[in-house]
């Protein structure tokens, strides 16, 4: 069989490194969440929140969540492509260079080195490494895909080779700069431009990291899983290319009420609503292939963390347009509405995703049943009344927020003072902790459940097919 | 509207009419079997 050759134990291993930085980034997050709440948790200089919460947002974005799409497009692109990876080397390199530079990264933001740009907030040398990286990430990619066996691509690939080439894109322009020293670099760009420049490159990242990619993995994962193929593949195409066309317009409507010019304000602000439709096609196309397979929502676990994966796309992807809207967004923006927003993607969409796509790759990356299916459930669970309760306590701990900064007497001056805004905020930021410590609880029996599985998980046949790789 | 909000307009709107032909072009009753026939490929490779 073609399969003989296929190279999983580089997906094998990028799984594993991915769960580690996972297990980092949702461990550091419960700590910042308690340090909000009880300020004497700060440890300076270095275990403060200043210096954790990057250390927290890069390892789930790019440990975590880069980490698993370099696990799943390598699997993915291989299955897809129906012929092996073009370089097994390049991809053991890219496992050993991704660790480097996650660590490199962690490192030198715990030492207070900061472009303090969010989300992009690694020092010029790290920028070089990350660069690196992808290049030969997208070189190994896109060559396989260059030597595939079907000449129609199926969906997935498009996300991927979209994802590869914008990535590469806004990553350098974002990155642009001039050090001054081997830590310490100013922004190419100045004002209102380097602003527009960072949330062009912060949205997009959104778009390009943390959604196409996992539009990619749940096109290939929930028909794989089902059995049966997606409902249309002209309307996922047609909604990767609206997508495609729209994201990279939107980014100043993280801008909204500040000096960037009006036009491009409003132009974002039409782009984010327009949205909803390209968001929506992959929400629609998902429950449309599940027609006839709904009791699989009972009888597949694989299927509950796909469907409630799209359903949280579908909700962020109608929330995020509400946000960008201007008369909303004054409401809103800057209270801790915003993060609840953030982490329904991220703890919702993206993680159940990538825990759906771990679940389906351990019996193929193993050769071995997982351990106990039971435990698959009961993650499932945590991690959905963890993340609920997170979202949940924040949303109204937003609003309130909001109403009690926005509330004046009948002479104009403030009704609240900030401090005691503060104050109200408590009760909701000790149910964020604990929302937080759920879905930690989830995290560790998911992982737990791998290491049965690795170790005692029943052997199945599929096991002839994988062949040890040289990662 | 200065020279570059009109030039960000124009490119907008030139990328408008790229997405339009690309919907002509994939609901084209030409190409029904030609773009579903990925979906069923897909599933056969296990």
């Amino acid at each position: 069989m073609e399969n003989q050759t296929y190279n999983y134990a580089i997906v094998r291993s990028f799984v594993t490194w991915s769960i580690i930085w996972g297990l980092v980034a949702v461990l550091v997050g419960v700590i910042v969440s308690f340090q909000m709440v009880d300020p004497d948790l700060n440890f300076p200089p270095y275990l403060t929140f200043g210096r954790l919460r990057p250390i927290h947002t890069n390892a789930g974005i790019y440990g975590w969540g880069i980490g698993m799409i370099f696990a799943t497009f390598l699997y993915m692109v291989q299955r897809l492509c129906k012929v092996p990876l073009w370089s097994d080397k390049l991809a053991k390199f890219q496992l050993w260079f991704f660790n480097a530079t996650i660590i490199a990264s962690a490192v030198t933001l715990l030492l207070g080195y900061t472009t303090s740009k969010e989300y992009h907030e690694m020092e010029w040398p790290i920028d070089v490494m990350v660069v690196i990286l992808w290049v030969v990430f997208a070189i190994n990619i896109i060559m396989t895909i260059l030597k595939r066996k079907d000449e129609q691509m199926y969906i997935s690939l498009w996300y991927m080779m979209a994802a590869i080439i914008a990535v590469a894109i806004l990553y350098i322009v974002n990155a642009a700069a001039v050090p001054v020293s081997l830590f310490k670099s100013y922004s190419a760009y100045a004002g209102t431009n380097d602003a527009n420049v960072e949330w062009w490159f912060g949205h997009n990242a959104v778009a390009m990291v943390l959604t196409a990619p996992f539009l990619a993995m749940f096109y290939y994962f929930l028909p794989k899983s089902t059995g049966v193929p997606i409902y249309s593949h002209r309307m996922s195409i047609i909604a990767f290319w609206s997508l495609i066309f729209m994201y990279l317009w939107t980014g100043a409507h993280h801008l909204l009420w500040t000096p960037v010019p009006d036009w491009i304000q409003t132009l974002a602000m039409g782009f984010s609503i327009m949205l909803i439709a390209p968001s929506w096609g992959s929400v629609f196309n998902g429950y449309l292939s599940m027609n006839g397979q709904w009791h699989q929502m009972r009888e597949n676990y694989l299927v509950k963390f796909l469907i409630l994966g799209i359903t949280f796309y579908g909700l962020q992807t109608l929330q995020g347009p509400m946000q960008a809207i201007r008369t909303f967004s004054a409401f809103i923006h800057y209270t801790d509405w915003v993060p609840a927003h953030i982490h329904l993607g991220t703890m919702g969409w993206v993680s159940m995703i990538c825990f759906a796509s771990i679940y389906y790759l351990v019996p193929r990356i193993y050769g071995r049943e997982l351990y106990s299916i039971p435990l698959a459930n009961l993650h499932f669970w945590l991690i959905l009344v963890g993340q609920l309760t997170w979202s949940i306590s924040l949303w109204i701990a937003g609003v309130l927020q909001a109403g009690m900064w926005n509330a004046m007497n009948s002479d104009g001056s403030l009704t609240y003072t900030f401090m005691e805004t503060m104050v109200e905020m408590y009760p909701y930021w000790w149910a964020r902790a604990f929302g937080g410590m759920i879905y930690l609880a989830g995290l560790i029996v998911f992982i737990y459940n791998l290491y049965k599985t690795a170790k005692k998980g029943g052997a199945i046949a599929a096991q002839a097919t994988v062949v040890e790789g040289r990662a | 509207m200065d020279l570059a909000s009109i030039v960000y307009l124009g490119v907008t709107f030139g990328m408008f009419v790229i997405f339009v032909l690309i919907v002509i072009r994939t609901y084209s009753k030409k190409r029904k079997d030609e773009g579903e026939i990925a979906k069923y490929q897909m599933l056969d490779d296990d």
